[in-house]
């Protein structure tokens, strides 16, 4: 099976392979599986900062694509962005379980990485075509709101952790996370 | 409760539920608002297209083999237990056993008032637990001289929320779009004719869907609410 070289291309054998798995194609969910795996892992694995939840999670959210990848044509998203999504809110549901209070250090979360104004991630994602739009819109937020964004976002950081890590009062990390997101979205749909 | 009317309070919720900062009983609280509400559903789908491309901006991580293991376990073990109402492979290699295919001419029959042209298809739509919830039967559409379906709701206990309401579609198989064939009502057994324009797809069809909907039907002419029953075309005659 070879990769897909474009996003585009990508989305559209996903759109086909999810179809194949509503009709219980295993093989196509395998393809699928080999596509998206190492994608998503990272996604949970960065929310949930622990090897051995993140596998559980993405276990769970492969059955229930498969489960439910008829539902994939109601969604009308991107087909990356409706597993994504699935990901995301498993994985911060997961986290914020009563019995998951502490958080393993083996991920170490790089609030540095995300202050200054060229940062890695950023960098790779205004490299990623499609995603060029919204690293161009979060350069253009103010340095705090753009981190305290990033870290929610990406680490799944609450806001009394966000206030926790960043060191500021949690009305003022609010504001930040509330005015950046305004901001945000004023900037995609301005282009 | 009408507070989450407004529609700048609605976006900046489901911002920050995309976000993740949305979190305990405003979270849960926003996820059952969700369930009923198109609208919001497309704000947040709108919000997830717009932050998603971040959520890959990390790493790939290759999880480990022994996940891919279990998870295909799972699958297959699911596959295995799948009951012969929703399984395709079961009725289009037609490997049916004869006190299935008694049940299913048993609902095709009940669905038909005897001086009609016999079903010759029939769907038999399940909800996302597996159980059937109902039934769409219909004749060969050239025997009819006023094309329509019978629909039957086989589950237990129906239930509609307020200001949505049910719409079935025709899934066309393959890349087609589906294709609307009306709203349903809660009423157990319900006649729905056809449009002209639909009848001609009716034949080729593999699969019925019901979506949610805001009152008055889908706005976009394509589903976009849940998809809560689902089902295969089956010829039996």
């Amino acid at each position: 099976m070879s990769t897909p070289s474009s996003p585009d291309a990508l989305a559209e054998r996903l759109a086909g392979l999810l179809g194949q798995c509503a009709l219980g194609n295993q093989r196509a969910f395998a393809d699928l599986y080999a596509l998206t795996s190492a994608k998503l892992f990272g996604v949970a694995l960065r929310i949930l900062r622990r090897q051995d939840w993140a596998e559980e999670v993405l276990q769970e959210c492969y059955v229930n694509i498969w489960n439910h990848a008829g539902d994939y044509a109601a969604a009308r998203s991107a087909p990356l962005t409706w597993m994504t999504s699935i990901v995301r809110n498993r994985s911060l549901d997961w986290l914020r379980r009563p019995q998951s209070e502490t958080t393993g250090e083996e991920y170490e979360i790089a609030v540095e990485a995300w202050q200054d104004q060229a940062p890695g991630p950023l960098e790779r994602l205004a490299a990623a075509g499609e995603a060029a739009q919204l690293a161009r819109c979060l350069e253009q937020l103010e340095a705090k709101q753009r981190q305290s964004i990033v870290l929610a976002f990406f680490h799944g950081l609450s806001h009394a952790e966000l206030s926790g890590h960043m060191k500021e009062p949690l009305g003022t990390v609010k504001t930040w996370v509330r005015r950046g997101l305004e901001r945000l979205k004023t900037c995609l749909s301005g282009t | 409760m009408a507070s989450y009317r407004n529609p700048e309070l609605r976006d900046r919720l489901a911002a920050e539920y995309v976000l993740g900062t949305l979190v305990g009983r405003a979270r849960a609280r926003f996820q059952s608002l969700m369930r009923y509400d198109p609208g919001l559903r497309r704000v947040v789908a709108e919000w997830e297209a717009r932050l998603t491309p971040l959520a890959h901006a990390g790493k790939e991580i290759a999880p480990p083999d022994s996940v891919w293991r279990a998870i295909n376990r799972r699958v297959r073990r699911a596959a295995r237990r799948t009951g012969w109402w929703e399984s395709l492979a079961f009725w289009r290699t037609f490997a049916v056993t004869s006190a299935a295919f008694v049940v299913a001419l048993g609902v095709a029959i009940g669905l038909m008032p005897r001086p009609e042209p016999p079903i010759s298809t029939v769907a038999v739509m399940s909800d996302s637990g597996g159980k059937p919830a109902m039934v769409v039967a219909w004749p060969p559409m050239k025997a009819m001289r006023d094309p329509h379906i019978r629909v039957k709701i086989v589950q237990d206990h129906p239930t509609m929320a307020p200001t949505t309401s049910w719409e079935l579609w025709l899934l066309p198989g393959g890349k087609a779009a589906p294709v609307s064939l009306g709203q349903v009502s809660l009423d157990e057994v319900q006649v729905m004719k056809l449009p002209k324009a639909v009848t001609a797809k009716m034949q080729g069809a593999w699969g019925m869907a019901l979506s949610v909907e805001p009152a008055g039907g889908s706005p976009t002419g394509a589903p976009t609410g849940p998809i809560i029953f689902q089902g295969e075309c089956v010829r039996i005659l």
